[in-house]
């Protein structure tokens, strides 16, 4: 697994937008409107390499931020302008609110890459970048609001441990997103992306990347993952409750959710 | 009903939050931060020193401590109760359900159990308010039962189960329109309406009401229609502790007693006109 991302670390975000046709953004979009973040919320993001869900994780929270200030303003009508200028500069330095996200890869050329996009789009606040095996992770228990993991997981060999890792670091009442490859129940549409996975995928993966046999790998590794209902099991096996999935494009892709109650 | 199944060590981690939370309740909430199995980040003490007046005293329910755990729904129910106390200032918001989260020492990720836009906030206060009437007038009938009190006239009854029920709105008033237009969207709607036709059936129920004609429709869509415009009116009432709403409501309740009056002078009146012709009929006839 290690060797797959290091020879397609590089070309990791062209590659995305090619398979999916750009969709993926939108899937990511989703995956975070779905989170809702309040500012303050501490997020580890696994296997999050090149940075998509943790760039999406600030700019939503720095909105929502950008709101809340402007509703206070308009509730501090009627303070003195002493309070008024104390509360302007105690806010002035946290645009992020406090939140945090912790970008955790087992590739460290992906966790190049991801810190270079981040220097070159502008992001700097609230983001830091370690490295880490999602089935043994770096930190300590109860410590994180929201672990999301977005297409990571099927390349995870003891997906159980990671599940159970996951459970670990979440603090009670936090909440576990994966976003990943899932399972198509509809015939025709599952014709139609059979298809498309072994002949145009691999292909593509030769003329844009170079490297035919990771993205063979990859088609492989997505008709391996357990379906929805057999993932949402495994989920509620490592202890979350509520455990749900939203299906998008038909089961294409599916969020699963749960929380350490 | 599912959490049973699980396999027994669940319900161990599950008490063991749940002890810590109901410890909390107990102690003082910033000593939360204390508690070793916490990794309290700085922030988290910033946060908990919060803007607003005292914590939410209310108990725990029944014998909690006692289970091993509790329900997901009770839980999802603790939340529910102690996001209320933010809701003058974040509106009936996943931010108000996050902050509520946050007092019984859950991450703030835990509002994402709940719809983004507050209905089951919303619709868990007005299923507790619901409740709370119902106990008062329960107790109310059982002092007239007792022999304590006076049996109330209908109409006053009427008058005093609508202000008590309305009055429990007071402290949230501000962000009630809002709440009512979330109440009134397609989804909301099957949840909302069951809800107030149970509460109108129970008021109905201690005043007395023992009809099973079809005058218990009529009577309870009249009551509706005095409780909703009631509700209206106290939106934009401005007068001090809400005098023009008792004093509207006081006046459809009057109207509403009037309206019984009328019809059953109708229908008595249409009665002695009938026995009259009838009788005209066998003059005649004879």
């Amino acid at each position: 697994v290690y060797q797959v991302f290091e020879s397609v670390a590089k070309k990791y975000d062209v590659m995305n937008d090619s398979m999916t046709l750009g969709i993926h953004r939108v899937w990511k979009d989703i995956l975070m409107h779905k989170m809702n973040p309040s500012p303050g919320t501490l997020l580890v993001d696994v296997a999050g390499g090149t940075g998509d869900i943790a760039f999406r994780f600030i700019n939503y929270v720095r909105s929502i931020r950008e709101r809340q200030l402007q509703r206070k303003l308009k509730y501090h009508q009627d303070l003195s302008w002493q309070e008024i200028s104390e509360s302007y500069q105690e806010d002035k330095s946290k645009s992020l609110g406090n939140s945090q996200v912790v970008v955790c890869d087992i590739n460290k050329e992906m966790l190049k890459v991801g810190k270079q996009k981040a220097q070159h789009l502008g992001y700097s606040e609230g983001l830091s970048w370690v490295l880490g095996n999602a089935e043994e992770l770096p930190f300590d228990d109860d410590k994180f609001d929201v672990y999301t993991i977005a297409f990571g997981i099927r390349n995870v060999t003891r997906i159980d441990l990671a599940l159970q890792e996951a459970y670990r670091v979440l603090k009670p009442g936090g909440r576990f997103l994966c976003l990943e490859f899932s399972h198509v129940s509809n015939p025709v549409l599952s014709r139609l992306y059979d298809l498309y996975s072994f002949q145009v995928i691999p292909v593509l993966g030769e003329v844009i990347a170079g490297d035919w046999k990771s993205y063979q790998y990859l088609v492989e590794s997505i008709r391996r993952f357990p379906p929805q209902e057999e993932f949402k099991a495994m989920i509620e096996d490592a202890g979350f409750l509520k455990v749900d999935f939203q299906n998008l494009n038909l089961g294409i892709v599916a969020i699963h959710s749960g929380f350490k109650l | 009903v599912r959490c049973q199944l699980s396999p027994p060590q669940r319900p161990l981690q599950a008490s063991a939050v749940l002890r810590r939370v109901s410890d909390e309740q107990k102690k003082e909430p910033l000593a939360s931060s204390s508690q070793q199995q916490f990794d309290s980040h700085p922030t988290d003490h910033q946060r908990e020193q919060e803007p607003q007046g005292p914590r939410p005293s209310y108990t725990g329910q029944g014998g909690q401590e006692s289970e091993d755990y509790e329900s997901e729904e009770q839980l999802q129910h603790r939340i529910l109760t102690a996001a209320l106390e933010f809701v003058p200032e974040h509106g009936w918001t996943a931010e108000a359900i996050a902050e509520g989260a946050k007092t019984l020492g859950l991450s703030v990720a835990a509002a994402g159990m709940f719809h983004s836009d507050g209905s089951e906030l919303i619709l868990h206060f007005v299923s507790q308010c619901n409740t709370k009437l119902s106990e008062l007038l329960e107790q109310e009938q059982k002092l007239v039962q007792l022999g304590e009190a006076e049996k109330k006239p209908t109409d006053q009854f009427l008058r005093d189960a609508v202000e008590a029920r309305l009055r429990m709105l007071i402290p949230y008033i501000e962000k009630w329109p809002q709440a009512l237009s979330i109440l009134l969207l397609p989804h909301n709607i099957p949840s909302s309406l069951n809800l107030l036709t149970s509460m109108i059936d129970d008021i109905w129920h201690y005043a007395g009401d023992q009809s099973t004609d079809f005058n218990w429709y009529t009577r309870r869509a009249v009551l509706t229609g005095i409780y909703n415009t009631t509700e209206l009116v106290m939106m934009q009432d401005s007068s001090p502790d809400f005098e023009e709403t008792w004093r509207f409501l006081e006046n459809r309740v009057a109207d509403a007693m009037n309206m019984g009056n009328t019809a059953n002078q109708v229908q008595s009146t249409g009665e002695a006109v009938v026995q009259g012709l009838m009788g005209a009929a066998v003059t005649v006839s004879n």
